[in-house]
């Protein structure tokens, strides 16, 4: 009976979840799928063709084939400033979790704050075009690197401390100097939590809309994010095309999800668990 | 002796090995983060403080006191924003807490098919929100939206989800829930996990039914997740700009604009001095309000 | 050749010191053990050695050298941590060879000097493993193995043995004898226990409070303990310690009651002390043997029959315990009454300052 009773909650829940969370990707997927005509119809109707690659192949031409720029782009703002973000971080981290000094409270102060604060737009592009990096990738990477240290920091703090200080202290009586301590003890002990930022951070930068339209203005310069956005005002009748668009920039996050699902929700939970 | 035959590594006397020691933890290390967020984050913060009292070109700019403030709670569609953006936060997060919650309860219960619920509660959170929300203002057009269209099925005559005044900013919110409740509902799980078994089994010796087990054990000690999910979403709210600009762009006329919609609209007109003092508002807004919030949720409880 | 020379080192932790003054030498190949209570700075002073913690005052000098300010790899030291601090992403081989690497000290001598070490230590079957494959005494295996294949003057070890079970602590206990035997290596070794002091020292340091309580061979400490810290901390059971009353001195007699015990005469330095000081009387429990004429008596509180000897646990009429290990098995009654013995020349008196006379 009680078995009965949640198997037929099980089914309502999967319904119930595919109705609200499903069907959306689906439409996105068979809008897709057809040509411009049926797709005018936004219903949710079968392909009458299949015209996936008509589709790709138009959105990624056009524009003098801004696509291929703009995940070329995104994908070097990505990799590079999750790459900074990864040692920088961890440096942090580390000093932090091991030297206490009267400097400690502010330190995490400034750490909480870049969390909460919303970033002053105009006066950072102020800043960076006082530095010439407004609009150019650099400028951009350097910005991610800012705004997403908080989260990197806190991340890895809590798990150094987790790290016996005894470690350090083996490595330093085996002659090893602080950059030795860090890059060849402490940072490949941290390789879990590394994968956890990699893949979150990636993630959130990848998907970043915001920032590049504030920091990154000009074709050129185009993130994936930003494409959606003209391809919407050029298409704003060729469904079928912006949906293509909307499928192709929601590959790489499925990918991330299918193999690092566990990291991803392990770096997302962290510290909800009274940490 | 075996190994004695072998020469000296360990460096014992030597005359060169005189120099200063040094910590094993260089303050140094927290330079190359610092600067960046020093110049790239403080900085502009501080310098908002200034330039928020500024008509401001770039360039150059006038001191002009607190009129761009004064601007901002006069203009009724300034006015608009603020109190849109503060609806917009409660409605977010108040929702994800709710359904948060309900969803971890179910997912940590003996359900079936739960990976398979739980990956695809949770994989929007990953998404582009842009694309999230681009998908939706078709699925939400009033006429030829597909939900709509189902709705008539049922013989239901569907609102105007974007296009009616008094519903967008909500409707913008439900979507956000939708997006968002996937990693208020993790964090949930994460929080009914790591509660002992010993509590449940306890309660059910003193005889507790499903109900006083959900209201004295897991409801208390989920605090700390209900803290978490309210602080995140809270702030995530208050600072919403991609999913609004993708859907509305703060219309119909100034119906769904937040503060966030506002400081890049008046970006865009080259009101920047205006935009700043936006930005120097929401930034009050969040310390006036989740500072006194997050004390309110880790307070200790006093039984603990 | 390494020896050691403390002079007056301290540590201070802002305000609080826990290391006030220690002055100490060791010769070179040494075997020293430091003991004391946990918490007594046994840890802080070893670390003081290493270079982990900064001397706050005082000097240090490692050879022929002062090397207060002298960056720990330059020590000529080693060091085995409690935890074992093995590198968990390393394998056995690299953990052993990690300060050679650091050290730029060439491939094939690099090789060698590994593969030296695992034969010494008996681990040659374990290079290729992590650490997380290693059981306990593996570890600590590995752990004395990195010491090793830096050839230290001085190895330190901080409780090396604590995280062991029972059994596997006797085998590598006399492991680090063999070792300190073959490498001739001076050797310092902190422990809070005092079996391990007594059967591996040389010397023994007896710390309490961060002050030098004691220095001295095992026997020395066992049969002259200074003063009462020490004679309650060497020996197990402990020291009986009685409350007493001189009655009189006469040059290297003085003679001693109390409540609980007879008149006795004790050999002790009389000096400075007179009729009616309060003393202190020191009984080892295997001093005594239950006799007619003895000049303690009590009442037998509780009986431990171990079948080679017997622990007595005895109230005294002042209500004072006192215990006494007797040869051979006895099946004494509890609360029944007993009569013990002593021979005064094993008798201990400790003045009121609590040093040994
Ligand atoms: N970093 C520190 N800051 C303050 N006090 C410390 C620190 N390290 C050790 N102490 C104190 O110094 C005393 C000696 O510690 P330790 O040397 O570890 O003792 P043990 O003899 O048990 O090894 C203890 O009271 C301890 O609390
Ligand atoms: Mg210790």
């Amino acid at each position: 009976m009680k078995q009965r009773a949640s198997l037929l909650g099980g089914v309502a829940a999967i319904v119930a979840t595919f109705v609200v969370f499903v069907i959306p990707f689906l439409f996105i997927i068979l809008m897709a799928f057809k040509d411009r005509q049926q797709s005018a119809l936004r219903d949710f109707s079968w392909p009458t063709g299949f015209h996936l690659w008509d589709n790709v192949f138009e959105v990624v031409k056009t524009r003098n084939w801004m696509m291929i720029t703009a995940f070329i782009n995104s994908s070097i703002i990505t990799v590079a400033s999750v790459s900074l973000l990864v040692v920088f971080a961890a440096m942090v981290g580390f000093i932090l979790a091991r030297r206490k000094t009267r400097w400690n409270p502010l330190i995490e102060f400034l750490i909480l704050a870049g969390l909460m604060v919303p970033p002053a737009v105009v006066p950072t592009i102020w800043v960076l075009q006082g530095l010439k990096l407004f609009g150019t990738l650099h400028g951009m990477i350097l910005i991610e690197v800012a705004y997403n240290l908080p989260f990197s920091i806190i991340l890895y703090r809590a798990f150094i401390a987790t790290i016996p200080k005894d470690m350090d202290e083996a490595a330093i009586i085996d002659g090893a100097r602080p950059l030795d301590v860090f890059f060849r003890i402490i940072l490949p002990m941290l390789w879990p939590v590394t994968v956890t930022n990699i893949v979150v951070q990636s993630v959130g930068i990848f998907n970043d809309f915001t920032n590049p339209l504030y920091y990154l203005p000009g074709n050129a310069n185009a993130t994936v994010q930003l494409t959606l956005f003209n391809f919407q005002s050029q298409f704003s009748t060729a469904y079928n095309l912006l949906f293509t668009n909307i499928l192709l920039i929601t590959i790489p996050p499925l990918i991330v999800f299918l193999f690092f699902n566990r990291q991803i929700v392990a770096g997302m939970t962290a510290g909800a668990v009274k940490g | 002796m075996a190994v004695s035959s072998m020469g000296n590594v360990a460096g014992a006397p030597s005359q060169r090995a005189q120099a200063q020691k040094r910590s094993p933890y260089p303050g140094w290390f927290y330079l190359p983060a610092a600067i960046i967020y020093a110049v790239l984050f403080l900085a502009p913060t501080f310098a908002s403080l200034y330039f928020s009292l500024t008509r401001w070109t770039l360039f150059d700019s006038v001191f002009i006191g607190f009129d761009n403030f004064a601007q901002f709670f006069r203009e009724p569609f300034l006015v608009k924003g603020l109190v849109n953006t503060l609806i917009y936060a409660v409605v977010t997060s108040g929702l994800k807490v709710v359904i948060g919650m309900a969803l971890a309860i179910m997912l940590t219960s003996q359900i079936v098919a739960r990976g398979y619920l739980r990956s695809v509660i949770f994989f929007p959170v990953l998404v582009s929100t842009v694309g999230v929300g681009i998908t939706f203002t078709v699925l939400m057009h009033p006429t030829q939206g597909m939900i709509n269209e189902t709705l008539a099925l049922f013989g239901i005559a569907g609102p105007g989800w974007l296009v009616d005044p008094r519903l967008a900013l909500f409707s913008v919110a439900l979507v956000d829930v939708w997006k968002g409740v996937g990693l208020a509902t993790v964090i949930y799980i994460a929080g009914v996990v790591a509660i002992p078994k010993d509590y449940y089994e306890a309660a059910r010796i003193d005889g507790a039914t499903k109900w006083q087990n959900f209201r004295y054990v897991t409801l208390p000690l989920m605090r700390p997740a209900t803290a978490t999910v309210i602080t995140l979403s809270f702030i995530g709210g208050l600072r919403t700009f991609d999913l609004i600009w993708a859907m509305t762009k703060g219309g119909p006329g100034f119906a769904s604009d937040t503060i966030a919609s506002v400081i890049y609209k008046q970006y865009q007109a080259g009101f920047y001095g205006l935009s700043t003092a936006g930005n120097v508002v929401l930034f009050v807004l969040i310390a006036v309000l989740v500072v006194p919030l997050t004390m309110l949720l880790n307070r200790k409880q006093g039984h603990e | 050749m390494a020896g050691l020379e403390l002079k007056a080192l301290r540590k201070s932790y802002g305000d609080l010191e826990v290391i006030k003054g220690v002055d100490l030498h060791i010769e070179h190949g040494e075997f020293v053990v430091f003991v004391g209570p946990s918490g007594c700075g046994k840890s802080t002073l070893l670390r003081m050695i290493a270079g982990l913690e900064e001397i706050s005052a005082g000097e240090l000098v490692i050879g022929d050298r002062v090397v207060n300010e002298v960056e720990p790899r330059d020590r000529g030291i080693a060091m085995v941590f409690q935890s074992y601090a093995l590198y968990p992403h390393m394998t056995v081989y690299d953990n052993v060879g990690f300060g050679l690497m650091l050290a730029k000290t060439p491939r094939e001598v690099r090789d060698k000097k590994i593969r030296e070490a695992a034969r010494i230590l008996q681990m040659e079957h374990l290079l290729n493993r992590k650490p997380s494959q290693l059981s306990g005494g593996q570890r600590q295996r590995v752990a004395i193995g990195r010491a090793i294949v830096r050839q230290p003057e001085v190895f330190l070890f901080d409780e090396p043995l604590s995280n062991l079970d029972a059994a596997l602590r006797v085998d590598m206990r006399m492991e680090l004898a063999r070792l300190h035997q073959d490498l001739g290596a001076t050797m310092i070794y902190v422990t809070h226990d005092q079996v391990e002091a007594m059967t591996l020292a040389d010397k023994i340091v007896v710390l309490d409070g961060g002050v030098v309580q004691q220095v001295g061979s095992p026997i020395e400490l066992y049969q002259r303990p200074a003063n009462l810290f020490v004679a309650g901390f060497i020996g197990s059971p402990k020291m009986n310690l009685l409350p007493a009353i001189v009655d009189a001195v006469e040059g290297d007699v003085v003679r001693v009651s109390s409540k609980d015990l007879a008149a006795t005469a004790i050999r002790a330095s009389g000096e400075g002390l007179k009729p009616g000081d309060s003393v202190t009387l020191g009984v080892r429990p295997h001093a005594l043997t239950p006799t007619e004429s003895g000049s303690v008596v009590g009442q037998v509180a509780l009986v431990e029959r171990l079948g080679n000897e017997t622990n007595v646990s005895i109230t005294l009429p002042s209500g004072t315990s006192f215990m006494a290990v007797l040869d051979g098995d006895r099946a004494l009654r509890p609360s029944g009454s007993i009569v013990l013995g002593f021979n005064p020349a094993d008798a201990l008196l400790f003045d009121g300052a609590g040093l040994a006379r």
